[in-house]
């Protein structure tokens, strides 16, 4: 089944008096479905804020449609269904996250008790039960993060939103967030998130969808992304000469240019040639790399192919 | 209903826990002891000015409240984009517009109601002290006029929230409000100048602008039905049927600039 879906979406924001409308996003299209962990990564600007916001409702786009299990965005009970945590969320100061939890729970519907028993097993998860009667302006900003998701999680909803949701995070805070991601995906949750930090987007995501300037520019599943690195070898060189390279390739090698020298792609069943003609040519071997293409490579690929 | 009551319980916490507001407790607490001080400097006028002190101290204490606590309770969750998360739950804009006035109409009447109780000892005080000057007083017409002070707060905070459902920068919501409560304790008073022979006699005053604040005034609020300090001060008698049509008017008024706000909270985008 698929939970949400973005169809042919464009918005433009008018930042003001004398300035040029600012295209935010531009005939988007993508589906999530239900169950599945769906990212949507992209440089700065690209879009993905504004996606998530139209997905929930908070800005509406000016072409396209969005649907939430079928259904055009309308009324407040598809929210019921929802757990959003926007980026960097600003939380009232004065309040103590018990405060906050239990107005989440009371305008989700849910009982006094339900609430009590909810907020302490995620509180507890979320290492925040030291703190959880005290103000939440002096929480730092990893324990606001985690508080945002405590709020987000706290009625249980079957879809989650989350925009940015490892941001200002220590590496424990990380972990901890990774996990109970992980957690729910487990309990088949569905979760559509955008982030910075592609090693979690790698690890966390059966989709990931690529956004540069408004437009999906690309869109690959986690067994793709496996696929370009299965039953390879990846050794680093020196930079190749051209005959080395063509050589190597007719030996069943693959090469690209990598950090001021060359990687090369050996298919296990060639590593005994292709390892004979590295010492007859005296091709040094300076290391042994675990991927041919990481996210990160892909995406810095794409993106300065899309600027070209 | 539920809903709407669980945000205003948020605002009125968020609201009561500001530190803003020992400020003008003291201020208000400042205002007192000085009546109670220099009260015996005005001979026969003792309870008159008793009176009038107490209800402006009330009066300004309860704008310094809205102004500048009432404004953020509304405008710093938009600045601050809190209202993403807020909204993020099963809440609707309308139902959310209503919260938060509920949740600032708390926190007025509860800050109100704590300086009237200080207020009434204030002039209980000197009423003890100057027995022979309060004559004609009566505490149900103090009382009275401290309540017409609440509702044109409430008024005014019904202003703020429908300020700030057009603009995102509560510091704007805040010059308009502002600007609302200059114009509405004086409008009043400026057309009533108009119908008068002395405006012709005094000015050369062209027939479109009377015609156009005579418009104007049908829309802008008039706060001075509120005030009943005079007759507090005085021991004047009210009546029944001006005290009902200055609350009725100031309910309605309040009302529509709430479903005016809650309609234009409707259409707007949250970036």
């Amino acid at each position: 089944m698929i939970e949400v879906e973005v169809r042919d979406v464009a918005k433009t924001y008018n930042p003001g008096l004398f300035k040029k409308n600012v295209r935010a996003v531009n005939g988007l299209s993508f589906k999530v479905n239900g169950g599945e962990v769906f990212g949507l990564i992209g440089p700065n600007g690209a879009g993905k804020s504004t996606t998530i916001r139209m997905v929930m409702g908070l800005v509406r786009p000016d072409v396209g449609r969005i649907l939430f299990r079928g259904k055009e965005l309308s009324g407040t009970s598809f929210r019921r269904e929802i757990g959003y945590l926007p980026e960097n969320p600003y939380l009232y100061d004065h309040l103590t996250l018990e405060e906050l939890l239990f107005f989440a729970g009371r305008t989700s519907g849910m009982e006094k008790k339900e609430i009590r028993l909810r907020a302490e097993e995620l509180v507890e998860r979320l290492c925040l039960t030291d703190v959880h009667a005290r103000p939440l302006r002096t929480f730092s900003k990893g324990m606001l993060q985690r508080a945002g998701i405590c709020f987000a999680l706290l009625h249980d909803p079957s879809t989650l939103i989350l925009d940015e949701p490892m941001s200002g995070l220590d590496p424990v805070g990380r972990k901890m967030v990774f996990d109970l991601v992980m957690e729910l995906k487990r309990q088949g949750k569905t979760i559509f998130f955008c982030s910075h930090i592609l090693n979690d987007v790698e690890r966390l995501c059966d989709r990931i969808g690529l956004l540069n300037k408004g437009c999906l520019v690309r869109e690959f599943s986690r067994n793709e992304l496996l696929q370009i690195n299965d039953g390879l070898l990846f050794l680093e060189t020196r930079i190749l000469e051209l005959v080395e390279i063509e050589q190597i390739e007719q030996l069943g090698g693959r090469v690209r240019e990598f950090e001021g020298g060359h990687l090369v792609a050996i298919p296990t069943e060639e590593y005994f040639s292709l390892n004979r003609y590295f010492e007859q040519s005296g091709i040094p071997v300076k290391g042994g790399r675990s991927e041919w293409l990481s996210l990160e490579d892909l995406f810095v690929e794409i993106v300065q192919e899309q600027a070209r | 209903m539920k809903t709407i009551y669980a945000l205003a319980v948020i605002t009125f916490k968020e609201g009561i826990r500001n530190r803003a507001l020992f400020g003008v407790a003291f201020l208000a607490l400042f205002l007192f002891g000085l009546n109670i001080t220099v009260a015996g400097f005005f001979m026969r006028d003792i309870g008159k000015v008793t009176v009038d002190m107490n209800l402006s101290a009330i009066s300004f204490a309860g704008l310094l409240l809205v102004f500048f606590v009432g404004v953020n309770l509304m405008g710093k969750d938009i600045d601050r984009k809190t209202i993403q998360l807020v909204l993020s739950k099963p809440l609707s804009r309308g139902q959310y517009v209503w919260g938060k006035y509920l949740g600032i109409l708390f926190f007025v009447s509860v800050s109100l109601l704590l300086l009237l109780a200080f207020s009434t000892s204030t002039v209980l005080l000197v009423k003890l002290l100057y027995a022979n000057y309060f004559i004609g007083f009566s505490f149900w017409l103090f009382w009275v006029a401290g309540f017409f002070v609440l509702l044109k707060l409430w008024v005014l905070s019904a202003i703020m929230i429908f300020f700030s459902s057009l603009t995102s920068n509560s510091l704007l919501a805040l010059i308009f409000t502002l600007s609302s409560y200059v114009v509405g304790v004086s409008i009043e008073e400026v057309v009533y100048y108009l119908q008068t022979e002395l405006a012709g006699q005094e000015r050369m005053i062209s027939d479109s602008l009377v015609s156009f604040v005579h418009v104007v005034s049908y829309f802008l609020p008039n706060l001075a039905v509120f005030d009943f300090t005079v007759e507090a001060a005085h021991g004047l008698p009210l009546s029944l049927e001006r005290l009902i049509l200055s609350f009725g008017y100031g309910v309605v008024y309040a009302v529509i600039l709430l479903l005016l706000a809650s309609f234009v909270f409707t259409r707007r985008e949250f970036n």
